[in-house]
């Protein structure tokens, strides 16, 4: 694909800058300390992610890049631009997607889309042009003239990302992109997010979500507490983390203890006894499902589940640090907003 | 999708150094529309700010008003001038209420991250703010008229009155979008205009005469700013003649001052607000 950039885009003396480079980045709120001398250092083309649990500070040092929030102490510089000292410079660099939904819901999803483009500095005319491509591409035209407040989750973000996306920007930030959403529409943001990433956009991305920064990110830094606790790539995290697991679920904590001590021999086990479930790596994956299930069956021992799953943030923290990244009830949080679980149709999901 | 579908940002972006008065004024324009884009949509808003003000004419006009004596003026001339000042400063909590909940929208942080006049996304709050205040009013006034208000004005005395009114609105405008970047939330800056503007509103020679009243509230409403634009209209459209403090004697002179007095504390504020960063 020929590269349409011209100079105007990206100034030529920080091209070869890289997109983000922080260096002890710190932020506090009074005695809360969100973001601990941070480092991070995102490549240009490559895809980033911040990995963490709700709190652990990763909207903070994203609102810190994108100039929405001063750091109180360490610098950052993205695509060569002081975040403090060259603000515009920084803004016209990059392309943030917040959290929540950055549009105006007493809006349509086009006169959104519309204000944006004219906002950056576009003619009503280009404007027009430049978001019938953007409604086509992130298939909006279903909904185009309805109001942003009666959209859906899923259809917001679709919004959401063709606004950020009326002029390519040297640097794209996602802050949680799929977090609230149905399997389905997470499934619309990776495939969009994957095109981007091949037409060589470069990207910060945050989610909760082992198995999203797994999928979209070159490198991944997992944080805690606004602190680094490890960063590699997927495959070197995953390395540490484990692959698939198979979890079993005991009837109640006396077949839990029998479980374990019958299998405590035979599998590596970790003990969930809040939950009553057996935890058990299983890197041969079906096999692995295979011989748990058969040493189940032959206990006779009654379970009430019996499943492989993915390794979750929590698995993560859990290897890396010893111990889990969040307290029971940010966990149930969590779980009731985790697309994996969530069967809210989509017009709830909003 | 190709890559070409990306473009490069308009050439133009990048060649704005420093501040831009076309293009302030242009995404102060837009920004404005897209303000008074949500009166239709959100027609609640509109009547927060009207049905408040009617539910009292009715109730003052037509309930209490009979035990309401006010010498040498009919109650009716009475009251609208009231009236009047009363919605304006209600108008704070409006302005306030919806400038807490557009700043907790994400849309806010996203202009906010965009390369535009910071100082643009205010102003365009304060205009759209201001044009639903505005048009509030004129529902409000038409009203009264309808109802068999009767103001005298002569030409001078409309244009005087109308000015006043545009700098009344402007004013408080401003405050309420200071006071709505303040306060933690929406619930909060209805708190706060009924623990301060609602009092300050009703005892400002609103519905009952100054002098009548008990020393204290007396002493309050003497130097209450409401109670100059509530005389400064009674006395444009009535040929009132109010007294008690210096800011009676002169209500027209004095409501000026405290538009300007409001703007010069509220404007610099609620921009220092703004360029600080919310709270994450």
């Amino acid at each position: 694909m020929p590269d349409t950039n011209t100079p105007s885009d990206i100034a030529s003396a920080d091209a070869a800058a890289p997109a983000i480079e922080a260096h002890g980045l710190t932020k506090r709120f009074g005695d809360f300390t969100a973001v601990d001398r941070l480092d991070l250092r995102v490549e240009n083309g490559s895809v980033v992610s911040l990995l963490g649990p709700n709190g652990a500070g990763k909207t903070t040092m994203v609102r810190m890049l994108a100039t929405l929030l001063r750091p109180d102490a360490g610098s950052a510089r993205v695509a060569g631009h002081d975040v403090v000292g060259e603000a515009d410079a920084v803004r016209r660099s990059i392309s943030l997607t917040g959290q929540f939904a950055a549009l105006d819901k007493n809006l349509t999803a086009e006169e959104n889309l519309r204000l944006m483009a004219r906002l950056r500095g576009h003619r009503r005319g280009a404007s027009r042009a430049r978001v019938d491509e953007l409604i086509e591409r992130f298939d909006v035209e279903e909904f185009r003239d309805r109001l942003v407040k009666n959209l859906s989750g899923g259809q917001r973000r679709r919004v959401d990302l063709a606004a950020s996306l009326i002029d390519r920007p040297r640097l794209l930030v996602l802050d949680e992109p799929t977090t609230g959403l149905d399997p389905r529409s997470r499934q619309v943001v990776w495939s969009t997010v994957r095109e981007l990433v091949g037409e060589g956009v470069t990207l910060l991305l945050t989610t909760q979500y082992l198995d999203e920064a797994d999928a979209l990110a070159d490198r991944v830094v997992l944080i805690d507490h606004g602190r680094e606790i490890a960063a590699g790539t997927p495959a070197q995290l995953k390395a540490q983390v484990g692959e698939q697991r198979v979890d079993v679920v005991a009837a109640d904590s006396a077949a839990l203890e029998q479980l374990t001590a019958l299998l405590s021999g035979r599998f590596e086990l970790d003990v969930v006894r809040e939950q009553r479930t057996l935890s058990i790596p299983a890197p041969g994956e079906a096999a692995d499902l295979a011989r748990v299930a058969e040493a189940v069956r032959d206990s006779r021992i009654a379970v009430d589940e019996l499943a492989l799953r993915r390794p979750t943030l929590d698995d993560a923290f859990l290897a890396l640090t010893g111990h889990t990244a969040t307290e029971s009830e940010v966990q149930a949080r969590e779980r009731g907003s985790d697309p994996e679980n969530a069967e809210t149709p989509e017009e709830v999901a909003a | 999708m190709s890559a070409a579908a990306i473009r490069p940002a308009d050439p133009a972006l990048d060649e704005r150094g420093g501040f831009a008065p076309a293009r302030y004024v242009r995404d102060t324009l837009l920004l404005t529309a897209r303000s008074l884009r949500a009166i239709p949509r959100v027609p609640e808003r509109l009547l927060d700010v009207t049905i408040q003000p009617i539910v009292f004419i009715l109730l003052f006009l037509y309930v209490f008003g009979s035990a309401i004596h006010v010498y040498g003026i009919s109650y009716k001339d009475y009251l609208f001038p009231g009236i009047i000042g009363q919605s304006l400063a209600f108008g704070i909590i409006g302005a306030g209420v919806a400038t807490s909940n557009d700043m907790t929208e994400g849309v806010v942080d996203r202009f906010r991250s965009m390369p535009i006049s910071r100082l643009s996304i205010i102003t365009g709050q304060v205009m759209g703010q201001f044009c639903e205040a505005l048009l509030g009013m004129a529902i409000v006034i038409g009203f009264g008229l309808a109802l068999g208000w009767n103001p005298h004005l002569t030409l001078a005395h409309g244009f005087e009155l109308a000015g006043l009114m545009v700098l009344a609105v402007f004013a408080f405008t401003w405050l309420g979008v200071l006071f709505g970047m303040l306060v933690r939330s929406s619930d909060a800056m209805q708190g706060l205009g009924f623990i301060v503007i609602f009092p300050l509103a009703f005892m400002a020679g609103t519905f009952v005469p100054i002098a009548g009243m008990d020393a204290i509230p007396r002493a309050i409403a003497h130097w209450d700013p409401i109670s100059a634009l509530v005389a400064a209209v009674r006395g444009l459209t009535q040929g009132t003649h109010s007294s008690g403090s210096w800011q009676l004697d002169h209500p027209q002179l004095a409501m000026a001052l405290w538009c300007v007095l409001i703007l010069a504390i509220a404007v610099p504020l609620a921009l220092r607000r703004f360029n600080r960063t919310l709270a994450a």
